[in-house]
């Protein structure tokens, strides 16, 4: 990490207000052991700031669940070639993955959740991942999830993923835009984006729990469908929180 | 080492779900031996204790740990598994460790 201690909330409220170019170009200029996780949909913008500023010279990661579409796959090449860059691919750890096809089956998340397979096959890969890191940055975004009262921050201390005494800290620099916003960018630009979007599909992550949406459903309507939608109510209201 | 255990109060007056779980664990674990004080976030009040030790250390949800440590600076936990594990240095599984942080960050859903 870089050996200036950052105010995290203070810089949050600075960077709040800027474009994500420019929070992506602080990220950069502050991490040199930074990582974009890519997930193979429309944030490709964030390779795509990422390689303006710094050709070539970003590291990329994304999970590779085993059950992602072929789309997402033939994306992923597509993004490796249009920019000339490596992704890390990361993948679940075997026997956790062994034992839990073996016990429960390749669809268990119809009858559980999701939360056990999302566990093995994207959030233990993910964590390996991170242990590596001082910083990563997401495509994660405010208007993804509106149903959560906690605002999704452009900086923040990732206090789930760091290694013990050390800090993470984590970037968001879409958490302002809208759905919109990041399809304008995506057209003006002529980004290369996954075919699943042509094909209806708003929020894009594995095969068996994806599904497209139709016009004025949320794109969290196309994920989990078969869940309840019950409210996480332990954030500490944002409010309430800030200095 | 100081360890203090922040709960949360919602406005309904009642501890938040978590919180509850989080005291379970730890009543049935026998670990409140390991903890040196509790303090309350009290949402209905933003200057209660707990509420000043949110906006302190940035921890944007409950219940959460501050460790102090002597010479060092206090670290804060969020996720109770990873509490336990690297600093009560006791073993718990993967797979608790993994729900426990989907559960908690609703967020990485769209990763």
């Amino acid at each position: 990490m870089s050996d200036q201690i950052l105010p995290i909330v203070d810089i949050d409220l600075q960077l709040s207000g800027q474009a994500p170019e420019e929070i992506m170009a602080y990220a950069l200029s502050k991490f040199k052991n930074i990582a974009i996780s890519f997930s193979g949909a429309e944030d490709v913008v964030l390779i795509d700031m990422a390689h303006k500023i710094s050709p070539g010279k970003v590291q990329i990661f994304s999970l590779d669940t085993g059950r992602l579409h072929p789309e997402t796959y033939r994306f992923f090449e597509k993004v490796r070639d249009h920019y000339s860059v490596k992704i890390d691919i990361v993948f679940p750890d075997t026997m956790a993955l062994n034992n839990l096809v073996r016990e429960k089956g390749l669809f268990s998340f119809y009858k559980d959740d999701h939360k056990e397979c999302c566990g093995i096959r994207k959030i233990g890969p993910l964590r390996s991942k991170l242990l590596t890191l001082d910083a990563w940055i997401t495509g994660q975004r405010r208007d993804q999830s509106p149903g959560t009262r906690s605002a999704i921050p452009v900086i923040q201390d990732d206090m789930a993923f760091s290694r013990p005494q050390e800090k993470l800290v984590k970037f968001n620099p879409l958490a302002n835009w809208t759905s919109q916003q990041v399809w304008a960018y995506i057209r003006q630009n002529n980004l290369p984006y996954n075919e699943l979007h042509d094909k209806g599909f708003v929020s894009i992550g594995c095969e068996p729990c994806t599904r497209p949406t139709g016009p004025g459903q949320h794109e969290r309507e196309g994920r989990w469908w078969w869940e309840e939608a019950t409210a996480k109510e332990c954030g500490l209201h944002e409010v309430n929180t800030k200095k | 080492m100081k360890i203090t255990f922040v709960k949360k109060i919602q406005l309904d007056g009642n501890f938040c779900k978590k919180c509850k779980e989080v005291q379970d664990k730890i009543n049935a674990a026998d670990q409140n031996q390991f903890i040196d004080q509790v303090i309350i976030a009290d949402e209905r009040d933003p200057s209660s204790p707990g509420m000043v030790l949110a906006a302190l250390y940035s921890a944007d949800r409950a219940p959460f740990f501050i460790v102090e440590k002597e010479g060092r600076s206090p670290e804060v936990y969020t996720i109770y598994f990873k509490f336990v594990k690297e600093v009560l240095g006791q073993k718990i599984t993967e797979e608790d460790q993994l729900k426990e942080i989907l559960n908690d960050n609703p967020d990485l859903n769209f990763l």
